[in-house]
Protein backbone atom coordinates (compact mmCIF):
# COMPACT_ATOMS: atom_id res chain seq x y z
CA UNK A 1 0.00 0.00 0.00
CA UNK A 2 1.28 3.41 -0.89
CA UNK A 3 1.49 5.92 1.95
CA UNK A 4 -0.75 8.89 1.43
CA UNK A 5 0.40 12.41 2.09
CA UNK A 6 -1.13 14.51 4.86
CA UNK A 7 -2.99 16.55 2.25
CA UNK A 8 -4.62 13.49 0.67
CA UNK A 9 -5.62 12.12 4.07
CA UNK A 10 -7.38 15.39 4.86
CA UNK A 11 -9.26 15.30 1.57
CA UNK A 12 -10.29 11.69 2.16
CA UNK A 13 -11.54 12.22 5.69
CA UNK A 14 -13.56 15.30 4.72
CA UNK A 15 -15.12 13.44 1.80
CA UNK A 16 -15.92 10.44 4.00
CA UNK A 17 -17.54 12.55 6.72
CA UNK A 18 -19.51 14.87 4.42
CA UNK A 19 -20.33 12.96 1.22
CA UNK A 20 -23.35 15.14 0.42
CA UNK A 21 -22.17 18.56 1.48
CA UNK A 22 -18.74 18.63 -0.10
CA UNK A 23 -18.94 19.60 -3.76
CA UNK A 24 -15.25 19.27 -4.43
CA UNK A 25 -12.19 18.52 -2.31
CA UNK A 26 -8.75 18.40 -3.82
CA UNK A 27 -5.04 18.81 -3.17
CA UNK A 28 -3.86 21.92 -4.98
CA UNK A 29 -0.16 21.46 -4.30
CA UNK A 30 2.08 20.66 -1.36
CA UNK A 31 0.64 22.27 1.81
CA UNK A 32 -2.55 23.43 0.02
CA UNK A 33 -5.98 21.82 0.16
CA UNK A 34 -9.16 23.25 -1.31
CA UNK A 35 -12.58 22.19 -0.03
CA UNK A 36 -15.70 23.49 -1.68
CA UNK A 37 -18.94 23.02 0.27
CA UNK A 38 -22.63 23.89 0.03
CA UNK A 39 -23.28 27.21 1.71
CA UNK A 40 -25.83 25.91 4.25
CA UNK A 41 -23.36 23.42 5.77
CA UNK A 42 -20.17 25.47 5.97
CA UNK A 43 -20.50 25.79 9.74
CA UNK A 44 -20.47 22.02 10.30
CA UNK A 45 -17.55 21.45 7.96
CA UNK A 46 -15.71 24.25 9.76
CA UNK A 47 -16.30 22.61 13.13
CA UNK A 48 -15.12 19.28 11.77
CA UNK A 49 -11.94 20.86 10.38
CA UNK A 50 -11.21 22.55 13.69
CA UNK A 51 -11.98 19.69 16.06
CA UNK A 52 -10.98 16.59 14.12
CA UNK A 53 -8.32 17.80 11.73
CA UNK A 54 -6.51 20.41 13.86
CA UNK A 55 -7.08 23.41 11.61
CA UNK A 56 -6.63 26.03 14.28
CA UNK A 57 -4.94 29.12 12.93
CA UNK A 58 -7.09 31.40 10.78
CA UNK A 59 -5.14 33.05 7.98
CA UNK A 60 -7.57 35.02 5.88
CA UNK A 61 -11.14 35.38 4.67
CA UNK A 62 -11.48 36.41 1.05
CA UNK A 63 -14.58 37.44 -0.78
CA UNK A 64 -14.71 37.18 -4.55
CA UNK A 65 -17.37 38.69 -6.80
CA UNK A 66 -18.11 36.45 -9.80
CA UNK A 67 -20.49 38.87 -11.44
CA UNK A 68 -20.83 36.84 -14.66
CA UNK A 69 -22.14 33.84 -12.75
CA UNK A 70 -24.19 36.06 -10.43
CA UNK A 71 -22.63 34.72 -7.25
CA UNK A 72 -20.14 35.51 -4.53
CA UNK A 73 -17.50 33.17 -3.26
CA UNK A 74 -16.29 33.31 0.34
CA UNK A 75 -13.05 31.53 1.15
CA UNK A 76 -11.79 30.84 4.67
CA UNK A 77 -8.08 30.12 4.69
CA UNK A 78 -7.05 28.19 7.77
CA UNK A 79 -3.59 26.92 8.62
CA UNK A 80 -2.89 23.86 10.69
CA UNK A 81 0.14 24.44 12.88
CA UNK A 82 0.73 20.72 13.49
CA UNK A 83 0.07 19.41 10.00
CA UNK A 84 1.52 22.40 8.17
CA UNK A 85 -1.33 22.48 5.66
CA UNK A 86 -3.41 25.44 4.56
CA UNK A 87 -7.02 24.66 3.77
CA UNK A 88 -9.20 26.90 1.64
CA UNK A 89 -12.77 26.29 2.81
CA UNK A 90 -14.90 27.83 0.11
CA UNK A 91 -18.54 28.27 -0.60
CA UNK A 92 -20.67 30.07 -3.16
CA UNK A 93 -23.71 32.16 -2.35
CA UNK A 94 -26.20 33.85 -4.69
CA UNK A 95 -25.55 37.48 -5.44
CA UNK A 96 -29.16 38.57 -4.86
CA UNK A 97 -29.33 37.15 -1.35
CA UNK A 98 -25.81 37.14 0.10
CA UNK A 99 -26.27 35.61 3.54
CA UNK A 100 -23.92 33.15 5.22
CA UNK A 101 -23.69 31.71 8.70
CA UNK A 102 -20.84 33.34 10.59
CA UNK A 103 -17.94 31.16 11.68
CA UNK A 104 -17.03 33.33 14.68
CA UNK A 105 -18.00 30.47 17.00
CA UNK A 106 -15.65 28.15 15.16
CA UNK A 107 -12.62 30.38 14.79
CA UNK A 108 -12.72 33.46 16.97
CA UNK A 109 -10.08 35.09 14.81
CA UNK A 110 -12.45 35.64 11.88
CA UNK A 111 -14.15 38.48 13.77
CA UNK A 112 -12.51 41.34 11.86
CA UNK A 113 -12.04 39.35 8.66
CA UNK A 114 -15.80 38.80 8.35
CA UNK A 115 -16.49 42.43 9.18
CA UNK A 116 -14.21 43.42 6.33
CA UNK A 117 -15.90 41.06 3.87
CA UNK A 118 -19.26 42.43 4.99
CA UNK A 119 -18.36 46.05 4.32
CA UNK A 120 -16.44 45.36 1.11
CA UNK A 121 -18.91 42.92 -0.50
CA UNK A 122 -22.15 43.37 1.41
CA UNK A 123 -22.24 39.72 2.46
CA UNK A 124 -24.21 39.34 5.68
CA UNK A 125 -22.82 36.97 8.29
CA UNK A 126 -25.61 35.61 10.44
CA UNK A 127 -24.64 35.40 14.08
CA UNK A 128 -21.75 37.84 13.84
CA UNK A 129 -21.76 39.98 17.01
CA UNK A 130 -20.82 43.30 15.45
CA UNK A 131 -21.26 43.94 11.74
CA UNK A 132 -20.22 47.58 11.51
CA UNK A 133 -17.88 49.52 9.28
CA UNK A 134 -14.26 48.72 10.00
CA UNK A 135 -12.00 50.24 7.36
CA UNK A 136 -14.41 52.44 5.42
CA UNK A 137 -15.18 55.98 6.64
CA UNK A 138 -17.90 56.14 9.26
CA UNK A 139 -20.14 58.25 7.01
CA UNK A 140 -19.85 55.83 4.08
CA UNK A 141 -23.22 55.25 2.42
CA UNK A 142 -22.21 54.00 -1.03
CA UNK A 143 -22.45 50.45 -2.30
CA UNK A 144 -19.87 47.87 -1.15
CA UNK A 145 -16.71 48.97 -2.96
CA UNK A 146 -15.08 45.67 -3.83
CA UNK A 147 -18.08 44.49 -5.86
CA UNK A 148 -17.33 44.44 -9.54
CA UNK A 149 -20.26 46.70 -10.43
CA UNK A 150 -19.00 49.45 -8.13
CA UNK A 151 -18.39 52.53 -10.26
CA UNK A 152 -15.16 54.25 -9.39
CA UNK A 153 -15.35 57.99 -8.99
CA UNK A 154 -13.79 59.70 -11.99
CA UNK A 155 -10.09 60.13 -11.74
CA UNK A 156 -8.17 63.36 -11.92
CA UNK A 157 -6.87 62.33 -15.32
CA UNK A 158 -10.38 61.92 -16.74
CA UNK A 159 -11.47 65.18 -15.22
CA UNK A 160 -8.43 66.91 -16.66
CA UNK A 161 -9.03 65.48 -20.12
CA UNK A 162 -12.65 66.57 -20.05
CA UNK A 163 -11.63 70.07 -19.09
CA UNK A 164 -9.13 70.22 -21.93
CA UNK A 165 -11.78 68.97 -24.36
CA UNK A 166 -14.21 71.62 -23.22
CA UNK A 167 -11.62 74.37 -23.45
CA UNK A 168 -10.47 73.37 -26.91
CA UNK A 169 -14.01 73.01 -28.30
CA UNK A 170 -15.46 76.15 -26.78
CA UNK B 1 -19.57 52.50 39.79
CA UNK B 2 -19.68 54.86 36.84
CA UNK B 3 -18.30 53.88 33.48
CA UNK B 4 -16.82 56.62 31.39
CA UNK B 5 -16.41 56.37 27.63
CA UNK B 6 -13.07 57.64 26.44
CA UNK B 7 -11.80 58.25 22.93
CA UNK B 8 -8.05 58.45 22.32
CA UNK B 9 -6.78 59.42 18.88
CA UNK B 10 -7.00 59.39 15.91
CA UNK B 11 -4.05 61.78 15.64
CA UNK B 12 -1.14 59.64 16.72
CA UNK B 13 -2.31 58.29 20.10
CA UNK B 14 1.00 56.45 20.39
CA UNK B 15 2.15 55.97 16.87
CA UNK B 16 0.31 56.67 13.63
CA UNK B 17 -3.41 57.14 12.96
CA UNK B 18 -5.48 54.97 15.17
CA UNK B 19 -8.30 55.46 17.64
CA UNK B 20 -9.08 53.66 20.86
CA UNK B 21 -12.60 53.69 22.24
CA UNK B 22 -12.32 52.80 25.89
CA UNK B 23 -14.74 52.03 28.68
CA UNK B 24 -12.97 53.10 31.85
CA UNK B 25 -13.92 52.90 35.47
CA UNK B 26 -11.55 55.22 37.26
CA UNK B 27 -8.14 54.01 36.19
CA UNK B 28 -9.26 50.59 35.03
CA UNK B 29 -9.92 49.84 31.39
CA UNK B 30 -12.91 47.53 31.13
CA UNK B 31 -13.15 47.28 27.38
CA UNK B 32 -11.21 48.55 24.41
CA UNK B 33 -12.58 48.85 20.91
CA UNK B 34 -10.01 49.71 18.23
CA UNK B 35 -11.23 52.08 15.56
CA UNK B 36 -9.14 51.67 12.42
CA UNK B 37 -9.42 52.81 8.84
CA UNK B 38 -7.88 56.26 9.03
CA UNK B 39 -5.23 55.28 6.50
CA UNK B 40 -7.40 53.10 4.28
CA UNK B 41 -6.34 53.55 0.68
CA UNK B 42 -8.35 50.83 -0.99
CA UNK B 43 -5.28 49.02 -2.25
CA UNK B 44 -7.22 45.83 -3.05
CA UNK B 45 -9.55 47.76 -5.36
CA UNK B 46 -6.69 49.75 -6.85
CA UNK B 47 -4.87 46.52 -7.63
CA UNK B 48 -7.78 45.32 -9.78
CA UNK B 49 -7.57 48.43 -11.92
CA UNK B 50 -3.84 48.31 -12.63
CA UNK B 51 -1.55 45.87 -14.38
CA UNK B 52 0.64 43.52 -12.38
CA UNK B 53 3.69 45.67 -13.05
CA UNK B 54 1.93 48.92 -12.22
CA UNK B 55 0.87 47.34 -8.95
CA UNK B 56 4.42 46.88 -7.68
CA UNK B 57 4.81 50.31 -6.07
CA UNK B 58 1.19 50.25 -4.87
CA UNK B 59 1.46 46.93 -3.05
CA UNK B 60 4.70 48.03 -1.44
CA UNK B 61 2.82 50.83 0.27
CA UNK B 62 0.69 48.42 2.27
CA UNK B 63 3.48 48.65 4.78
CA UNK B 64 5.83 51.16 3.32
CA UNK B 65 7.80 52.84 6.03
CA UNK B 66 8.92 49.73 7.83
CA UNK B 67 8.97 46.67 5.71
CA UNK B 68 8.40 47.25 2.02
CA UNK B 69 10.81 44.53 0.88
CA UNK B 70 9.05 41.84 2.90
CA UNK B 71 5.63 43.03 1.75
CA UNK B 72 6.63 43.00 -1.88
CA UNK B 73 8.12 39.53 -1.70
CA UNK B 74 4.72 37.96 -1.02
CA UNK B 75 3.12 39.66 -3.99
CA UNK B 76 5.89 38.44 -6.28
CA UNK B 77 5.70 34.95 -4.83
CA UNK B 78 2.00 34.65 -5.63
CA UNK B 79 2.43 35.93 -9.20
CA UNK B 80 5.37 33.67 -9.84
CA UNK B 81 3.49 30.68 -8.48
CA UNK B 82 0.65 31.28 -10.94
CA UNK B 83 3.10 31.80 -13.80
CA UNK B 84 5.15 28.79 -12.78
CA UNK B 85 8.21 30.98 -12.99
CA UNK B 86 11.61 30.12 -11.61
CA UNK B 87 13.69 33.15 -10.67
CA UNK B 88 17.49 33.19 -11.26
CA UNK B 89 19.51 32.04 -8.25
CA UNK B 90 21.34 35.28 -7.71
CA UNK B 91 18.06 37.21 -7.72
CA UNK B 92 16.68 34.93 -5.01
CA UNK B 93 19.65 35.69 -2.79
CA UNK B 94 19.39 39.41 -3.45
CA UNK B 95 15.69 39.31 -2.58
CA UNK B 96 16.44 37.58 0.69
CA UNK B 97 19.19 40.08 1.49
CA UNK B 98 16.84 43.03 0.94
CA UNK B 99 14.06 41.40 2.98
CA UNK B 100 16.30 40.52 5.91
CA UNK B 101 17.93 43.94 6.02
CA UNK B 102 14.43 45.36 6.07
CA UNK B 103 13.45 43.06 8.91
CA UNK B 104 16.34 44.36 11.01
CA UNK B 105 15.38 47.95 10.25
CA UNK B 106 11.78 47.25 11.16
CA UNK B 107 12.60 45.57 14.47
CA UNK B 108 14.95 48.38 15.46
CA UNK B 109 12.20 50.84 14.72
CA UNK B 110 9.80 48.83 16.85
CA UNK B 111 12.30 48.84 19.71
CA UNK B 112 12.70 52.59 19.59
CA UNK B 113 8.93 53.16 19.66
CA UNK B 114 8.67 50.73 22.55
CA UNK B 115 11.21 52.73 24.53
CA UNK B 116 9.22 55.91 24.00
CA UNK B 117 6.09 54.27 25.37
CA UNK B 118 7.99 53.23 28.48
CA UNK B 119 9.62 56.63 28.88
CA UNK B 120 13.21 55.52 28.28
CA UNK B 121 14.04 58.02 25.61
CA UNK B 122 17.73 57.32 25.19
CA UNK B 123 16.68 54.11 23.56
CA UNK B 124 14.56 56.13 21.15
CA UNK B 125 17.69 57.49 19.53
CA UNK B 126 20.04 54.50 19.60
CA UNK B 127 18.06 52.02 17.49
CA UNK B 128 16.87 54.79 15.15
CA UNK B 129 20.47 55.76 14.64
CA UNK B 130 21.55 52.19 13.96
CA UNK B 131 18.56 51.66 11.70
CA UNK B 132 19.98 54.43 9.57
CA UNK B 133 23.07 52.29 8.93
CA UNK B 134 20.83 49.56 7.56
CA UNK B 135 18.75 51.99 5.51
CA UNK B 136 21.96 53.38 4.10
CA UNK B 137 22.97 49.87 3.03
CA UNK B 138 19.58 49.39 1.42
CA UNK B 139 19.98 52.69 -0.37
CA UNK B 140 23.26 51.49 -1.86
CA UNK B 141 21.58 48.29 -2.97
CA UNK B 142 18.29 49.66 -4.22
CA UNK B 143 18.61 53.41 -4.61
CA UNK B 144 15.96 54.21 -2.00
CA UNK B 145 15.81 54.41 1.76
CA UNK B 146 12.23 53.32 2.42
CA UNK B 147 10.22 52.29 -0.64
CA UNK B 148 12.49 50.30 -2.89
CA UNK B 149 10.46 48.68 -5.69
CA UNK B 150 13.65 46.67 -5.91
CA UNK B 151 12.29 43.21 -6.34
CA UNK B 152 10.32 42.84 -9.53
CA UNK B 153 8.52 40.08 -11.42
CA UNK B 154 11.21 37.66 -12.54
CA UNK B 155 14.05 38.90 -10.36
CA UNK B 156 15.46 42.12 -9.00
CA UNK B 157 16.21 45.39 -10.73
CA UNK B 158 19.83 46.05 -9.79
CA UNK B 159 22.85 43.99 -8.91
CA UNK B 160 24.94 44.52 -5.79
CA UNK B 161 27.27 47.51 -6.15
CA UNK B 162 31.02 47.11 -5.70
CA UNK B 163 32.16 46.91 -2.11
CA UNK B 164 28.62 46.27 -0.82
CA UNK B 165 29.45 42.89 0.63
CA UNK B 166 32.41 44.12 2.69
CA UNK B 167 30.54 47.15 3.93
CA UNK B 168 27.48 45.07 4.84
CA UNK B 169 29.54 42.56 6.81
CA UNK B 170 31.29 45.36 8.67
CA UNK B 171 27.99 46.92 9.66
CA UNK B 172 26.49 43.61 10.70
CA UNK B 173 29.46 43.03 13.00
CA UNK B 174 28.91 46.43 14.52
CA UNK B 175 25.20 45.76 14.95
CA UNK B 176 25.85 42.45 16.65
CA UNK B 177 28.10 44.11 19.19
CA UNK B 178 25.65 46.93 19.56
CA UNK B 179 22.89 44.53 20.60
CA UNK B 180 24.76 44.07 23.86
CA UNK B 181 24.30 47.76 24.56
CA UNK B 182 20.59 47.41 23.91
CA UNK B 183 20.38 44.67 26.48
CA UNK B 184 22.22 46.77 29.05
CA UNK B 185 20.22 49.87 28.29
CA UNK B 186 16.75 48.43 27.88
CA UNK B 187 16.20 44.73 28.36
CA UNK B 188 18.12 44.37 31.62
CA UNK B 189 16.86 47.70 32.91
CA UNK B 190 14.90 47.39 36.13
CA UNK B 191 12.48 50.20 35.23
CA UNK B 192 11.74 48.51 31.95
CA UNK B 193 11.09 45.20 33.68
CA UNK B 194 8.63 46.85 36.03
CA UNK B 195 6.73 48.40 33.14
CA UNK B 196 6.61 45.42 30.81
CA UNK B 197 6.91 42.12 32.66
CA UNK B 198 3.57 40.43 33.27
CA UNK B 199 1.85 43.17 31.27
CA UNK B 200 -0.44 41.95 28.51
CA UNK B 201 0.11 38.23 28.86
CA UNK B 202 -1.08 36.40 25.75
CA UNK B 203 -1.46 32.69 26.39
CA UNK B 204 -0.39 30.39 23.54
CA UNK B 205 -3.84 28.82 23.20
CA UNK B 206 -5.44 32.26 22.92
CA UNK B 207 -2.81 33.44 20.48
CA UNK B 208 -3.56 30.53 18.15
CA UNK B 209 -7.31 30.84 18.57
CA UNK B 210 -7.26 34.54 17.71
CA UNK B 211 -4.99 33.99 14.74
CA UNK B 212 -2.10 36.12 15.99
CA UNK B 213 1.03 35.88 13.82
CA UNK B 214 4.71 36.66 13.71
CA UNK B 215 6.90 37.67 16.63
CA UNK B 216 3.79 38.14 18.80
CA UNK B 217 2.82 34.50 18.34
CA UNK B 218 6.38 33.31 18.89
CA UNK B 219 6.67 35.37 22.05
CA UNK B 220 3.83 33.27 23.45
CA UNK B 221 5.94 30.18 22.88
CA UNK B 222 4.44 28.90 19.63
CA UNK B 223 7.15 27.99 17.18
CA UNK B 224 5.67 29.08 13.85
CA UNK B 225 7.67 30.70 11.11
CA UNK B 226 6.81 30.56 7.41
CA UNK B 227 10.51 30.62 6.57
CA UNK B 228 10.79 27.19 8.20
CA UNK B 229 7.30 25.77 7.59
CA UNK B 230 7.11 26.53 3.90
CA UNK B 231 10.54 27.77 2.83
CA UNK B 232 10.28 30.23 -0.03
CA UNK B 233 13.10 31.73 -2.11
CA UNK B 234 16.27 30.20 -0.62
CA UNK B 235 15.43 30.12 3.09
CA UNK B 236 15.77 26.34 3.22
CA UNK B 237 19.52 26.68 2.61
CA UNK B 238 20.28 28.79 5.66
CA UNK B 239 20.99 27.63 9.13
CA UNK B 240 18.98 29.69 11.60
CA UNK B 241 16.72 29.18 14.57
CA UNK B 242 13.30 30.50 15.55
CA UNK B 243 13.49 32.44 18.82
CA UNK B 244 10.48 32.02 21.09
CA UNK B 245 9.40 33.58 24.37
CA UNK B 246 8.24 31.91 27.56
CA UNK B 247 5.59 34.09 29.16
CA UNK B 248 4.01 35.88 26.24
CA UNK B 249 4.09 39.26 27.97
CA UNK B 250 5.12 42.60 26.53
CA UNK B 251 8.71 42.07 27.57
CA UNK B 252 8.92 38.79 25.69
CA UNK B 253 7.48 40.35 22.59
CA UNK B 254 10.33 42.84 22.47
CA UNK B 255 12.99 40.32 23.41
CA UNK B 256 11.91 37.98 20.61
CA UNK B 257 12.36 40.85 18.17
CA UNK B 258 15.89 41.47 19.40
CA UNK B 259 16.71 37.80 19.07
CA UNK B 260 15.28 37.82 15.57
CA UNK B 261 17.64 40.62 14.64
CA UNK B 262 20.46 38.28 15.68
CA UNK B 263 19.04 35.52 13.45
CA UNK B 264 18.66 37.94 10.54
CA UNK B 265 22.31 38.90 10.89
CA UNK B 266 23.06 35.19 10.84
CA UNK B 267 21.06 34.66 7.62
CA UNK B 268 22.58 37.72 5.97
CA UNK B 269 26.12 36.52 6.63
CA UNK B 270 25.35 33.18 5.03
CA UNK B 271 23.56 34.79 2.11
CA UNK B 272 26.40 37.22 1.44
CA UNK B 273 28.89 34.37 1.57
CA UNK B 274 26.99 31.92 -0.63
CA UNK B 275 25.56 34.26 -3.22
CA UNK B 276 26.26 32.78 -6.68
CA UNK B 277 27.17 34.67 -9.82
CA UNK B 278 24.74 34.89 -12.67
CA UNK B 279 21.84 36.83 -14.14
CA UNK B 280 19.58 38.82 -11.83
CA UNK B 281 16.42 39.04 -13.91
CA UNK B 282 14.42 36.95 -16.28
CA UNK B 283 12.31 38.59 -18.93
CA UNK B 284 8.67 37.67 -18.46
CA UNK B 285 5.51 38.50 -20.38
CA UNK B 286 3.28 40.85 -18.38
CA UNK B 287 0.35 38.41 -18.49
CA UNK B 288 -0.53 36.05 -15.66
CA UNK B 289 -2.44 32.89 -16.65
CA UNK B 290 -5.87 31.96 -15.39
CA UNK B 291 -5.83 30.41 -11.95
CA UNK B 292 -5.75 30.89 -8.26
CA UNK B 293 -3.00 30.81 -5.66
CA UNK B 294 -2.41 31.65 -2.02
CA UNK B 295 1.09 32.27 -0.78
CA UNK B 296 2.49 33.20 2.58
CA UNK B 297 5.70 34.98 3.46
CA UNK B 298 7.20 35.92 6.78
CA UNK B 299 7.54 39.69 6.81
CA UNK B 300 8.96 41.58 9.78
CA UNK B 301 5.62 41.85 11.58
CA UNK B 302 4.53 38.34 10.77
CA UNK B 303 2.91 36.34 8.08
CA UNK B 304 1.68 38.08 4.94
CA UNK B 305 -0.96 36.20 2.99
CA UNK B 306 -1.66 36.94 -0.66
CA UNK B 307 -4.61 35.43 -2.46
CA UNK B 308 -4.57 36.08 -6.18
CA UNK B 309 -7.12 35.16 -8.82
CA UNK B 310 -5.86 35.69 -12.34
CA UNK B 311 -8.18 35.74 -15.36
CA UNK B 312 -5.52 35.50 -18.04
CA UNK B 313 -5.23 39.23 -18.58
CA UNK B 314 -2.70 41.84 -17.51
CA UNK B 315 -4.70 42.78 -14.43
CA UNK B 316 -5.56 40.71 -11.35
CA UNK B 317 -9.21 39.68 -11.10
CA UNK B 318 -8.95 39.73 -7.34
CA UNK B 319 -6.04 40.30 -5.01
CA UNK B 320 -6.70 39.76 -1.34
CA UNK B 321 -4.00 40.89 1.04
CA UNK B 322 -4.00 39.53 4.55
CA UNK B 323 -1.43 41.62 6.41
CA UNK B 324 0.07 40.67 9.78
CA UNK B 325 -1.02 43.76 11.69
CA UNK B 326 -4.65 43.20 10.69
CA UNK B 327 -4.45 39.74 12.16
CA UNK B 328 -2.67 40.92 15.30
CA UNK B 329 -5.21 43.69 15.83
CA UNK B 330 -7.69 41.30 17.44
CA UNK B 331 -5.21 40.67 20.27
CA UNK B 332 -5.46 44.29 21.39
CA UNK B 333 -9.08 44.23 22.71
CA UNK B 334 -8.42 40.74 24.03
CA UNK B 335 -5.49 41.92 26.16
CA UNK B 336 -7.00 45.24 27.20
CA UNK B 337 -9.61 43.98 29.64
CA UNK B 338 -9.45 44.97 33.29
CA UNK B 339 -6.02 46.52 33.10
CA UNK B 340 -4.72 49.91 34.27
CA UNK B 341 -5.06 52.65 31.67
CA UNK B 342 -1.29 53.22 31.73
CA UNK B 343 -0.72 49.72 30.34
CA UNK B 344 -2.67 50.37 27.14
CA UNK B 345 0.21 52.12 25.31
CA UNK B 346 2.63 49.41 26.41
CA UNK B 347 0.43 46.64 25.08
CA UNK B 348 -0.35 48.51 21.88
CA UNK B 349 3.29 49.18 21.10
CA UNK B 350 4.40 45.69 22.11
CA UNK B 351 2.11 44.20 19.45
CA UNK B 352 3.93 46.38 16.91
CA UNK B 353 0.74 47.27 15.04
CA UNK B 354 1.15 49.52 12.05
CA UNK B 355 -2.14 51.21 11.13
CA UNK B 356 -1.16 51.42 7.46
CA UNK B 357 -0.73 47.70 7.47
CA UNK B 358 -4.09 47.17 9.17
CA UNK B 359 -5.98 49.43 6.81
CA UNK B 360 -4.38 48.76 3.42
Amino acid sequence: MIDKSAEELIVDSVKARFPEEVIEAKVQRKNRVSISVRNNRIYDVGLFLRDELEFDHIASVSGVDYIDMNEFEVIYYVWSINKKVLVGLRTKIPRDNPVLKSLVDVWEGVLYHEREVWEMFGIKFEGHPNLSLLLLPEDWDGPPPLRKDFVLPETHQERLEEKIKKLSSG
Amino acid sequence: MSIMKLSIGPQHPISAHFRFLLDVDGDVVLKLEPDVGYTHRGIEKLAEKRTYLQNLPVIERVNSYCDSAGTMLGYLEVIEELMGLEVPERAKYLRVIAAELNRIASHLYAASLFSVATGLETMLMWPINDRELILDLLERLTGQRITYTYQTIGGVRFDMPDGFKEEALKRLDYLEKRTEDYYKMLLWNHTFHMRTKKVGILRPSDAIKLGVVGPNLRASGVKVDVRKDEPYEVYDRFDFSIPTGKNGDSYDRLEVRFKEVGQSINILRQALKDIPKGPIKKWVPPIVPKGEAYTRVEAARGEFGYHLIGDGSMKPYRLKISPPSFRNLIALPHLCQNIPLADVPIIYISLDLIPMDVDR
